[in-house]
């Protein structure tokens, strides 16, 4: 809010701080001075008032007695003297009925006659202006001042439009209009409330005026509305209607029902001063609930020990007094304080120890470490293998990504995702994917099942500066299960992605191998994709280039090519090549265990075997055989040539192994490997179109 | 010349032994000088071989051959004769090795001097990837915490209404979880949410675990905001929970001005100015004095020599509550710090955006 300098001064005697001195003093001490200019003779401080501050600080005199507090001055406010008239009270202008006092927990009515309408003087336009309001002329600007002036919104009624001569604070009526001040029409509902004549609403409570009973320039009879409304009430239709005012703004934060009072009757005694208005006799006030001050005990040892320094009682009693707090002692140790009922923020100890804490200054709250049990910090399993699986994928040439949560309508109908209204969807009890109530953009309106289609994206953007993308990514996905757990079926899990560009299977694969090696993971094994049903028409996967990744005998990712059709909707023109592995199997199956295995004393004989086999038999099937009958003198077996040529049988691929034969106890004779080694020969050679070239 | 004085000898023999043995000592000495010329003047181990062979050579050896002669010669001489020309022979022997390693060692020399490369060449760099630069700072962020105690904590990113507002204090109609609830959470279709902040971890975190605590808890957390260069709907908070019998504001302001000090690597200021959050009561901002300009003021600190760094405060006793830990017992300080604009800080980046870019000209510089 925006506050003029000028206007804080003239509660005060003595002179204020220079602007931006008196900036750093509320800054350290209250709230926020975002800015501060010249305007004109005068300077504008525009203030963050905190939400919880609302209710007491959204004007000129709630600042003023915050500076009195940081200034240790008094301030000076005088509402003025009003000269009621001896003859015409008040009721016999105006009758006032208050239909729910929930909604209206006071409703304070003046009357003022013999106004006359005209410009407001110099002063007020100037102060109205530097605070950013348009003046119209003098009970609107007046009502309006004492508005910024004490955080009461107040409205101004011609009292000869009213009919009937009534004010009535009601419900609308469903669909009941309204047109306001500016000349915009509102259709209301039955849960808004309006300040109505006997025949029609004449305002919104609370938020704006309407036409009909406006002050204009032959007004005579001013009926001057200061109202407290619930909060909620003014919240809920300034939203509905999409309307926010000064006051709206005001009421939504709370307002002290006792304010009313003193605003109307400086708005009267500013009527009869500068508009020669006749204050009628007596304030209509319908205040069934009175709010009287509430009381806190505080313990002095709770200040210190929560604010971990010991200010005396003295000084804290004397701060809560410049704050206009009252101050019993309660022995030593306590205070009962009571608090002003327009310190709607203040309602448990803790508050008043911020206060006493702001106030004072935090700047004195000198550093201490705590005192505390010596505890080492606990390491997370859930997170631990985090770091060693980045790192290895970093070692292993990849650069790691973060990509958004959210993924686009059109990447949900390239990857064939369902959301919940999808016809497909119902049809299938596909998973779902999760769709955003109120997206940014179209580009964000899903959250991603998969980190894929992100990471695509990334492929496609870099293939513009880079011949060749290398990158991962490890982060939550999200899917609707079909059944509930814990009274929610919106999952997230982790994930751990990476890909590379180009015909690179089986570099992607050795990552992967490399990985759950470094992870501590055995047992790994690459089995054929099983598509489901649903996939299998537009798939992710290049049919034949895709393989589920387990260990034992659980499928613990997928790992292949893209699919081409992808890569078209993609407009990338390299092959890409995925793993996509489940984070949160893989942290159960990852173990830091490690043993030595002692390198034997005994020489290791290597002996090359080539075979001959049909195309379609895989490595891991001769591999088996090998072992098979092997026995625990071949320690190792490396695959060092796979050829496929022209040179060989049409249909056929040679194979071209290391075997490395070691024990630990001896050396072993050539004798005794040519047995092993004559062994493997015939074993292989039994399967029909398989031949060991010698 | 000395091949035939030897011939001469050999003829002379028997007529004048007493002569013949001065001419023989007489030829071992031209014969030491003549072959000791010819190594120093040799520039090949090639040559030097030829020599060696022409005058030490198993058969045709001018200095052999006199050895060999020796036989003829009389034992009382030969003894005299033969311990001369042993001596030439080592002598040689010497002179040659001497040679041989001297030409191998400039012949090393000159190959080296040929074998010559750029060193200011570009060297072959193996392909190592990126890791990104949040996970770079969180890293050291995490690692600073725990070396205070802190242990890290996660939370799940879907989150309810309840974690995510209620627990904090701030219900449904507070005009805090207004600003927060409809203007920046992003809503599920069919309930929830995706969390706005990371401080529904403290809540979950004290349901489960009996005080002392200490945990800091990063984490991805989503805004509904327009993006610009420092605003975006994905970002990284860090969010720090203390809770103890006594931990008080003073002891916020110790650790976390350590923590700054460890991050920063050097000396900054820290001051707290009144805040409100609804799930701390006192509440603070904490500002650090700017350190590039150490508080004299620059556009990087807005001219202010500090910058506004995060909110934080002393656990409010609703939050306790909710966290099923008695407030008259427990209490503590909580913070919550942007993971991005440490990160930014600590590169000089000036583009929040540029962290969900997936650019690799962004991400190969880290």
């Amino acid at each position: 809010m925006i506050f003029s300098y000028n206007w804080l001064q003239s509660y005060f005697k003595k002179r204020l701080p220079k602007p931006k001195e008196l900036a750093e003093l509320l800054s350290m001490h209250a709230f926020e001075v975002e800015e501060i200019e010249k305007a004109g003779k005068d300077w504008t401080l525009n203030i963050d008032v905190l939400p919880n501050r609302a209710p007491d600080c959204f004007s000129h005199l709630g600042i003023g007695r915050e500076i009195s507090a940081l200034l240790d001055c008094k301030p000076q406010f005088i509402i003025g003297r009003l000269a009621e008239s001896k003859k015409n009270r008040a009721e016999n202008f105006i009758e006032v009925k208050v239909k729910n006092t929930d909604t209206c927990p006071r409703y304070t009515v003046r009357v003022i006659t013999d106004v006359k309408i005209k410009p407001s003087p110099k002063w007020i336009k100037a102060r109205l202006k530097v605070c950013g309001l348009r003046p119209i002329n003098n009970v609107v600007d007046i009502a309006n001042y004492v508005m910024l002036e004490t955080g009461q919104p107040l409205h101004a009624f011609d009292g000869e439009k009213l009919e009937g001569k009534k004010i009535i604070v009601r419900f609308a009526r469903e669909k009941e209009r309204i047109v306001t001040l500016d000349g915009e029409k509102y259709e209301l509902n039955n849960k808004a409330l309006v300040i109505a004549d006997e025949k029609k609403p004449v305002a919104i409570a609370g938020i704006k005026g309407g036409v009909g009973a406006e002050i204009d320039k032959k007004t005579k009879i001013v009926i001057l509305e200061s109202a407290n409304f619930d909060q909620k009430t003014i919240r809920k239709t300034s939203r509905s209607l999409n309307l926010r005012t000064d006051a709206s703004w005001r009421f939504e934060n709370g307002i002290d029902p006792n304010l009313t009072e003193t605003a109307i009757n400086r708005a009267a005694y500013l009527i009869q001063e500068i508009a020669g208005g006749k204050v009628t006799r007596g304030l209509i006030d319908i205040y069934p609930k009175k709010v009287l001050p509430k009381q806190i005990k505080l313990d002095l040892d709770y200040v210190e020990r929560l604010l971990g320094v010991k200010i005396s009682k003295k000084e804290i009693v004397k701060i809560l007094k410049k704050l206009n707090f009252e101050c019993n002692e309660e022995g030593v140790r306590y205070l009962i304080v009571k608090i002003p009922t327009f310190r709607l923020d203040i309602t448990i100890p803790e508050d008043l120890i911020e206060e006493i804490g702001r106030i004072y200054g935090y700047g004195k709250v000198p550093s201490v470490f705590p005192i505390s049990a010596l505890i080492p910090p606990k390491r997370n399993l859930d997170i631990f293998w985090e770091n060693p699986s980045k790192d290895i994928l970093k070692e292993a040439g990849l650069t790691e990504v973060y990509n958004y949560s959210f993924i686009s309508e059109r990447e949900k109908e390239i990857f064939n995702y369902s959301a919940k209204g999808d016809i497909s969807s119902r049809a299938r009890h596909k998973e779902e994917i999760i769709e955003i109530e109120n997206p940014v953009t179209v580009e964000q309106k899903f959250l991603r099942p998969s980190l894929m289609p992100n990471l695509l994206k990334n492929v496609k953007n870099n293939l513009k500066y880079f011949k060749e993308v290398k990158i991962f990514e490890l982060g939550k996905v999200f899917k609707i299960a079909k059944s509930k757990s814990q009274g929610t079926n919106l999952t997230e899990k982790r994930m751990l992605t990476g890909l590379m560009t180009g015909d690179a299977f089986y570099q992607i694969k050795g990552i992967v191998d490399l990985l759950l090696n470094k992870l501590g993971i055995s047992n790994i094994w690459y089995d054929e994709y099983q598509p489901t049903p649903e996939e299998s028409k537009i798939s992710t996967w290049k049919p034949k280039k895709c393989a589920e990744i387990k260990v034992d005998q659980k499928e613990i990712g997928f790992l292949g090519e893209v699919s081409s059709k992808i890569l078209e909707d993609y407009k990338i023109e390299e092959k890409v090549v995925i793993f996509d592995l489940d984070f949160e199997k893989l942290s159960r199956l990852a173990s830091e265990e490690h043993e030595y295995r002692p390198i034997s004393q005994y020489p290791a004989a290597i002996r090359d075997l080539a075979v001959l086999v049909p195309q379609w038999v895989r490595i891991e099937e001769v591999l088996n055989k090998i072992d098979t009958v092997a026995g625990a003198l071949l320690r190792d077996i490396d695959i060092f040539d796979i050829y496929e040529g022209q040179e060989l049988p049409e249909g056929k691929k040679n194979l071209a192994f290391h075997l490395i034969f070691q024990a630990k106890d001896r050396t072993l004779t050539s004798k005794e490997i040519d047995v092993i080694h004559q062994k493997i020969i015939k074993a292989l050679e039994r399967n029909p179109g398989w031949q060991v070239r010698k | 010349m000395v091949r035939n004085m030897l011939k001469i000898n050999h003829q002379a023999s028997k007529r004048s032994e007493g002569k013949e043995e001065n001419e023989v000592l007489f030829a071992l000495k031209t014969l030491k000088k003549e072959v000791q010329k010819e190594i120093e003047k040799t520039e090949s181990l090639k040559e030097l071989n030829e020599i060696f062979r022409k005058y030490l050579g198993k058969r045709q050896g001018i200095l052999t051959q006199i050895l060999r002669s020796l036989k003829e010669v009389s034992k009382q001489k030969r003894a005299k004769l033969g311990k001369e020309a042993n001596e030439l022979k080592n002598f040689l022997i010497i002179k040659f090795n001497k040679k041989a390693a001297d030409l191998t060692e400039e012949i090393k020399k000159s190959t080296e001097e040929k074998e010559w490369i750029d060193i200011t060449q570009p060297g072959e760099k193996p392909p190592l990837g990126h890791l990104h630069p949040l996970t770079l700072v969180k890293r050291e962020i995490e690692a600073i915490f725990q070396s205070m105690g802190f242990s890290v904590v996660e939370g799940p990113e879907i989150e309810n209404e309840w974690y995510n507002f209620d627990a904090l204090n701030i219900p449904k109609d507070h005009p805090a979880r207004e600003v927060l609830s409809l203007g920046k959470t992003f809503y599920l279709k069919g309930g929830g949410l995706i969390r706005s902040h990371t401080s529904p971890v403290q809540v979950r975190y004290m349901e489960k675990n009996n005080p002392p605590l200490r945990i800091i808890v990063p984490g991805k957390v989503f805004r509904s905001e327009a993006t610009d260069a420092s605003h975006e709907t994905n970002f990284y908070h860090i969010e720090g929970l203390m809770i103890d019998k006594t931990v008080s504001a003073a002891n916020f302001k110790a650790i976390i001005q350590k923590f700054l000090q460890e991050f920063f690597k050097k000396a900054v200021k820290i001051r707290l100015r009144p805040s409100y959050f609804p799930f701390v009561e006192p509440g603070f901002e904490v500002d650090m004095s700017c350190t590039v300009c150490a508080g004299k003021g620059c556009s990087a600190c807005k001219h202010s020599g500090w910058i506004e760094l995060m909110g934080a405060g002393m656990v409010h006793p609703n939050v306790l509550k909710n966290g099923k830990l008695n407030p008259k017992e427990w209490q503590g300080f909580a913070f919550g710090i942007s993971l991005d604009r440490l990160t930014m800080m600590r590169y000089k980046i000036s583009d929040i955006r540029l962290f969900h870019s997936g650019d690799l000209r962004f991400l190969y510089q880290f």
